[in-house]
């Protein structure tokens, strides 16, 4: 016996017995069975539900149905509206908060002094509990003491406070405000992060070559940039589709269905109305949406890093 | 990059530009970058400096139409109605009273200690899961080669997209299925689900630079790779692993979706316990204010500590400074 065995404890030797191929996969099993059990599976399980109608109550007594319920997406008047919510909400949001995050981002690097400090400050609303930055402006847009009213009316773009929360022609529109201040933050620490990578360089043998700040920018920092704002886009449209608790907590969706988006009319439709397999179809839906984007985001990843 | 009102560089440019070499276009370049930079702030902060405003109202100033921009008359009326309340509802105003002779009573029910006590059970039991499981394969995964690599990092990346309210029906079944319907086990468990990939990602970045010397040194040395792993490399990842754990408690703490469905209002943590707070009691906007407050500093003081992870943690590592 050498002394290398002396060393090494008896659970070691079990482990030793595994052959090598088997055995890399070992530290892996339990982050892949938690992921496996608690998001994998449920997925499958959307999927089978969604051909049943079934109540959340009383689940036993589910009932096959086929393809009723994805029927019910194509014709239901509701869900078409909630969909369209949902699309402007997704256009509308991503790109203002790129658009504003990329701004901010520029302003920070270039403009502002105590970067660290400025952008850790910036950084407040992302990190802020949803629920705190939710209801932070559901009392600034509220209809009878709301701050954002007061300085309408001081602007002169309405007479009198109106109550945008609960008007079927406004009520998507606060929490579209409220998610671009939530998101732009992050793009701009993201917009930050890959202009503090770019070599100084470049512009300096740009300028030499005569190029405006202009052209600096166009044909240097935004081709170098490209991978960290197409994750960026990515990531401004995966947060913005599977946003829940900013249109919870301000309007839950109302009144009527005038700012439910898929997120928020799956929770209705299933513990509101009890009816699982309709929220499961229209899970789907957002499931298959969400797919395709973080396919190119694995894509642009890929790009990004080569080889994991 | 310095942006001087003479450029250093003019000298070199083919075609000059109105808006960057003459004296009146450097200033209107100059008056719309500041305007720029105090509309956009004013967004970004000033809901936040109105949160903190109205903690420090008091009730009947919250209710003045136009709304005050300054309080008029500071007080910490918000706060000691929150203080209070939690006081009473966990049944401790008996005790204070004997004791200090300090009478509470508060007109609404807000027990945000409970709530705190129970979203820092999960959030600590869901950090733990996250960092024990997520670093040992971040290791594996980071170090050897092998079938399948690809198809289970590009798993974990695709997992960080779906949680909250593309799964909360079917995470409600299996919930119920597997009996733990209620209990704060199954929201541990799901957000350690939910952020172990992200710590996975962030300690591969870290253990990808890690230099192969100290490895090797530890290989000679007789180690295997198990005690490589926890005597070398676990004592060296300290900040990033730290930084993990901090990123799996932000989720935990923030998370809104699985915590509402999943949870009665018994066992409510934070994000939950606020939203009824809040839909119970919107005329008091002060109490609201400085119960947000309170449970924001935590989050705050994470985000200090892990700010220059931050972005490699939202990414998972894509985009380096």
């Amino acid at each position: 016996m050498s002394y290398v065995d002396n060393a090494q404890a008896s659970y070691e030797h079990a482990i030793e017995r595994v052959p090598d191929g088997v055995r890399v996969y070992l530290p892996i099993l339990p982050v892949m069975s938690l992921v496996g059990v608690f998001i994998l599976y449920p997925i499958a399980q959307a999927i089978y539900s969604s051909f049943f109608d079934k109540d959340l109550l009383a689940p036993a007594e589910a009932e096959f149905v086929g393809l009723a319920n994805y029927a019910e997406i194509w014709t239901s008047e509701t869900i078409h509206q909630v969909l369209w919510n949902t699309f402007v909400w997704v256009a509308v949001g991503s790109i203002a908060a790129i658009v504003l995050g990329f701004l901010m981002g520029w302003l920070l690097y270039e403009k502002l002094p105590f970067t660290s400090v400025a952008s850790a400050i910036v950084l407040i609303p992302w990190v802020l509990p949803r629920v705190v930055g939710a209801s932070i402006w559901q009392f600034m847009f509220g209809g009878s003491q709301g701050i954002i009213n007061e300085l309408l009316v001081q602007l002169g773009v309405i007479d009198e406070y109106i109550v945008m929360l609960g008007s079927t022609e406004l009520s998507l529109w606060p929490p579209i405000v409220g998610m671009i201040w939530r998101l732009a933050p992050l793009f701009a620490l993201l917009t930050l992060t890959s202009l503090q990578g770019i070599d100084e360089h470049l512009y300096e043998a740009a300028r030499m070559d005569g190029a405006t700040p202009w052209e600096q920018f166009r044909y240097i920092t935004l081709p170098m940039m490209r991978y960290n704002l197409a994750i960026g886009f990515l990531l401004m449209l995966i947060y913005n589709i599977r946003n829940f608790s900013m249109v919870w907590v301000m309007t839950k969706g109302g009144p009527g269905v005038s700012s439910s988006t898929l997120p928020v009319m799956i929770y209705r439709t299933a513990f509101v109305d009890f009816n699982v397999g309709l929220a499961s179809a229209l899970s789907m839906l957002l499931f298959v949406v969400l797919l395709v984007f973080s396919y190119y985001y694995i894509q642009v990843y890929d790009k990004v890093q080569g080889e994991f | 990059m310095a942006t001087d009102t003479q450029d250093p560089n003019q000298e070199f440019r083919k075609n000059p530009s109105w808006l960057y070499d003459t004296q009146s276009g450097t200033y209107v370049r100059k008056s719309l970058i500041g305007l720029l930079t105090l509309v956009v702030f004013t967004y970004v902060l000033f809901p936040l400096y109105w949160m903190v405003v109205t903690a420090f109202k008091t009730t009947a100033e919250i209710q003045q139409i136009p709304p005050t921009v300054f309080p008029e008359d500071p007080s910490l009326q918000g706060f000691r109605m929150v203080v209070m309340s939690s006081l009473q509802t966990s049944g401790y105003d008996a005790f204070f009273e004997q004791s200090f002779g300090w009478e509470i009573s508060s007109a609404i029910d807000i027990d945000i200690l409970t709530l705190i006590v129970n979203s820092l059970k999960v959030t600590v039991g869901a950090g733990l899961i996250a960092l024990v499981l997520g670093t040992g394969a971040a290791y594996v995964l980071s170090q050897r080669e092998f079938r399948g690599k690809n198809a289970i990092m590009s798993l974990l990346l695709a997992s960080l997209m779906f949680p909250g309210t593309a799964i909360m029906v079917p995470e409600w079944e299996l919930i119920s299925t597997l009996g733990l319907f209620n209990t704060h086990l199954a929201l541990i468990l799901i957000y350690g689900a939910m952020t172990s990939p992200f710590v996975v990602w962030l300690m591969k970045g870290f253990f990808d630079d890690f230099p192969d010397s100290i490895v090797e040194a530890s290989r000679i040395d007789q180690c295997t790779p198990f005690e490589t792993f926890w005597y070398v490399l676990v004592p060296m990842a300290r900040n990033s692993l730290i930084a993990s754990f901090i990123f799996a408690f932000l989720l935990a703490w923030n998370e809104l979706v699985f915590a509402l469905t999943l949870l009665d209002n018994s066992k409510f943590t934070v994000p939950p316990g606020l939203l009824t707070f809040v839909q119970g009691f919107n005329t008091q906007w002060n109490v609201v204010a400085a119960a947000s407050i309170i449970i924001s500093l935590p989050v705050l003081a994470g985000l200090a500590y892990i700010q220059q992870y931050f972005v490699q943690g939202l990414t998972g590592g894509a985009v380096k400074g």
